[in-house]
């Protein structure tokens, strides 16, 4: 093992297997949902209505344009889901590798 | 709005809570504060996010938030994105390595890291210039504040204010009082949401959830003088959108002070679910503001009163509080939300200058200046330190260059461009050395400013670099700055490598 630890340079996109492999998984599909749904969104108004007026602009959701409700309100929101999925996922992974390790929780 | 005679009930009540903080402070004073923002007995997940919350609550989100809603619409909307959206990018890149490295500031990490005490004198004077500039914005906001609440001009309240200011800090030091972040996450919420639930009450909206009944109030603009709040991309292109909501969020993930909040909490899980508690509690506050912006716009409009973009320029920074007046609440109301401002400012100037002081007795006076410096000595340097940075926050503070929200996201760019890709590269590439760190910062540091600097002679570094939202382009250009140039220097110091490896990653092994 100590080895292993030795010759390891940390690398993000060449992680090692075992906690941090399951770690650098997560940490990508969160940033994927983080940026594809905010940033994705915005080129999606703005490809659908580059002149300002389009289907996401004219719906309206809670009395809002649906692209201010999803914005404004949404995105906060969904911002707060991923950090839950990322804490109770790196929550099971921690415990799975600390029984693994026979040692308690940190 | 009026500000020729004093609001005396307002500042009453001002008055009142900053003094009640420091009663409470000094009641729960038993415990031990070893270092500056970093103390704290164990208050659990949820105190955990409110104190992650108040500690990042600032004139920016309590006023200038709703300031630039009103200006601009849908594109402030990138301040809410990037001032909640970051917090994703720093929980899942950088939350539980920062805490398992085991530094609390970003020049202690940056200097051990790096293995390089140039690599954290630059950190050190970074964080510092973050620090300063953020706490201009604070000092406009306390400025405008104080001005409205004594019935004077801008300037006499911002020094007013800025003497208020330090003389809280310091009879707070020198009573030894224990700051209750929690109490004061409670007071911004109830001081910026109970006016608001009044305000659309007044006006005839859903006034239970005002941060829903703002839409008909929204409809209510459009039809009645067709203006459309939420016209996508009228106040700027889809390209500065994004870069704005890029840098704020790349900046909020390498803000110095927020970094360190994960310190507070025992242990590492406790401190990522106080992110999600934080992000919770700072979303009541965002999704709050841009109702203060409508409700704004709509007395204005109704009142008959024309919109005068140069006039709304110089007070969108206090509208919250012009909305809540030209909207009839309560005198007493008003100094509520009046105090909840001042308490968000005065509690931001407070930590960001000691953390500044401290930093520049620590990293630079004792580090680099006098390593033999007693307690004392460095103490007395820290405190001069203080009163030298807040004296030049408020030279620069009298006429201040722009918007509260703008001139803190200069702040969060600087931290964008630098600290981040340092924090990000460092954790996340074992590869990354001294050389690489110190060019990559030196690099940031002229980006950030390369607008100003050169935007007037090459246009294209204006178009690319906007002084509010250069890390879009710059971050990345950093961060490849940074491993270009470590990968044509020595490789970092094998032990780095090893703790990297082992302690940072490898802890469960």
């Amino acid at each position: 093992m100590q080895e292993r630890h030795d010759s390891y340079d940390v690398n993000l996109f060449r992680p090692k297997k075992g906690y941090m492999g399951g770690e650098v998984g997560i940490i990508f599909i969160i940033l994927f949902g983080w940026g594809v749904v905010t940033f994705g969104f915005q080129f999606a108004v703005w490809l659908l209505g580059p002149h300002g007026s389009s289907i996401l602009t004219e719906v309206t959701f809670f009395n809002l344009p649906f692209h201010f409700w999803f914005t404004g309100q949404f995105l906060p929101l969904w911002f707060i889901l991923l950090c839950i999925v990322f804490n109770l996922y790196i929550d099971r992974l921690t415990e799975r590798h600390s029984r693994r390790r026979d040692r308690t929780y940190e | 709005m009026n500000s020729s005679s004093a609001n005396i009930w307002p500042l009453v009540i001002v008055a009142g809570v900053l003094t009640s903080f420091i009663l409470v402070g000094l009641y729960s004073k038993a415990r031990e504060s070893g270092e500056y923002g970093f103390s704290g007995r164990y208050i659990g997940r949820i105190g955990g996010g409110a104190a992650i919350a108040s500690n990042w609550m600032s004139a920016a989100s309590f006023l200038g938030m709703a300031g630039l809603l009103y200006l601009k619409g849908y594109f402030a909307l990138a301040y809410v994105i990037g001032w909640t959206g970051g917090y994703v990018l720093l929980l899942v890149m950088m939350a539980g390595q920062i805490r398992r490295f085991g530094k609390y500031t970003a020049p202690d990490f940056v200097g051990d890291r790096y293995a390089s005490p140039t690599a954290r004198l630059v950190s050190a004077v970074i964080s510092i210039t973050i620090s300063i500039i953020y706490c201009i914005a604070q000092f406009k906001g306390i400025g405008m504040v104080f001005a409205w609440l004594f019935g004077i001009t801008y300037k006499g309240g911002v020094m007013l204010g800025a003497l208020a200011v330090v003389s809280y800090v310091v009879v707070c030091g020198m009573l030894g009082v224990a700051r209750n972040q929690q109490m004061q996450y409670f007071v911004i919420i109830v001081t910026f949401i109970a006016p608001l639930m009044v305000l659309a009450f007044k006006l005839g909206y859903f006034w239970l959830l005002p941060q829903f009944g703002y839409g008909a109030a929204m409809q209510d603009l459009v039809r009645e003088f067709n203006l459309n709040f939420a016209d996508p991309f009228a106040s700027g292109s889809l390209f500065q959108w994004l870069a704005l909501c890029f840098t704020l969020m790349v900046g909020t993930a390498g803000l110095p002070h927020v970094l360190s909040r994960f310190y507070v909490v025992p242990n590492v899980r406790d401190a990522r679910w106080s992110v999600v508690w934080g992000l919770f509690f700072i979303a009541l506050i965002y999704w709050s503001a841009p109702a203060y912006a409508v409700f704004g716009r709509l007395i204005e409009a109704r009142g008959g009163i024309h919109f005068d973009a140069e006039a709304a320029n110089k007070m969108a920074d206090i509208v919250v509080i012009r909305t809540a007046v030209m909207g009839g609440l309560p005198t007493w109301l008003v100094g509520i939300l009046a105090a909840g401002g001042v308490s968000a400012a005065f509690s931001t100037v407070a930590g960001l200058l000691m953390t500044g002081a401290t930093s520049f007795s620590h990293d630079i006076y004792y580090r680099l200046v006098n390593p033999g410096a007693s307690e004392a000595k460095k103490m007395a340097i820290a405190k001069g330190s203080f009163l030298s940075l807040a004296a030049l926050v408020l030279i620069l503070a009298v006429e201040p260059p722009g918007l509260i929200a703008e001139i803190t996201a200069v702040a969060f760019a600087l931290a964008g461009n630098t600290i981040f890709p340092v924090f990000l590269l460092g954790i996340w590439w074992g590869r990354t050395n001294r050389q690489g760190a110190i060019a990559g910062m030196l690099a940031g540091i002229v980006i950030t400013f390369a607008t100003p600097l050169f935007g007037r002679f090459v246009p294209i570094v204006a178009t690319l670099f906007p002084v509010t939202s250069s890390a879009l382009c710059g971050a990345p250009l950093v961060t490849a700055i940074m491993v270009f140039v470590s990968l044509f220097t020595s490789p970092p110091p094998s032990e780095v490598s090893r703790f990297l490896a082992q302690e940072v990653h490898g802890h469960l092994d």
